[in-house]
């Protein structure tokens, strides 16, 4: 595991802190774990170039 | 293909366009937010548009381009948001769906992936700011070389995002395309 260090805005810090409060999860730490695990997962590199490919394809031969 | 730039670009799309926040940005910064102007209307909720405000204001006050703001209260229904959250979308994105439920033939533009990949689910048209930038060739707004040059300063201009390997295909597909 690597740990890194970085600033959020208070107002989602302190939505992270409720759920923590309210049991859903053990602590801060595994809520911005999960968010990260989600974002990654919805934006996997061969799905974003699908959709610039799709694009440009678009781009090209669209017809509006 | 032959670029014929003054017969494609003259009549307007009829197409309206429903934009999240990022490809408004995206094509302020490469000074190319012009090219939206030929939709039919450019449509923005509220919070995109505050969105927009905070992180680039200016790109609202362009000359020749009008934005139509839907202020009202846009209330996403429940599978909506269940959606948005299993695609950890964030308030903008949502509202921005859920215009696009209320008008399905409209094109929806965002340079976000998961946005893009619940409006694909959804069964709306989707496009984000390298299709806008490369379709205004074709429309005849810009040239194929003004085009090439302008993909190329992306990520020196811009906050998009793209893998350097990916624009560089990309650029040599276009040149390749109008034989430049």
């Amino acid at each position: 595991m690597r740990t890194i260090s970085t600033e959020v805005p208070e107002q989602l810090y302190k939505k992270a802190e409720a759920l923590v409060k309210e049991g859903w999860f053990r602590d801060e730490k595994d809520i911005f774990y999960e968010a990260i695990r989600r974002f990654l997962d919805s934006h996997q590199s061969e799905l974003m170039e699908k959709f610039v490919r799709d694009d440009v394809e678009w781009g090209l031969r669209g017809n509006d | 293909m032959t670029w014929n730039g003054a017969s494609a670009g003259m009549i307007k799309s009829t197409t309206k366009v429903i934009c999240d926040a990022g490809p408004i940005i995206h094509l302020d910064e490469l000074s190319c937010l012009d090219l939206l102007s030929d939709f039919q209307e450019i449509i923005l909720s509220g919070k995109v548009s505050e969105e927009i405000k905070r992180y680039r204001p200016s790109a609202l006050k362009r000359e020749g381009l009008s934005f139509t703001t839907l202020t009202q209260n846009i209330s996403p229904d429940e599978l909506l948001l269940t959606i948005c959250r299993i695609f950890a979308l964030d308030a903008g994105e949502t509202e921005v769906l859920a215009l696009m439920q209320q008008n399905p033939q409209a094109m929806f533009l965002t340079d976000d992936a998961s946005a893009r990949l619940a409006a694909y689910q959804m069964g709306f048209r989707v496009h984000g700011s390298i299709g806008i930038l490369i379709r205004s060739i074709r429309r005849g707004h810009r040239d194929p070389e003004e085009t090439v040059r302008i993909l190329a300063e992306i990520p020196l201009k811009s906050t998009l995002h793209i893998k350097p390997a990916l624009l560089k295909e990309i650029i040599i597909k276009v040149k390749t395309e109008f034989n430049l």
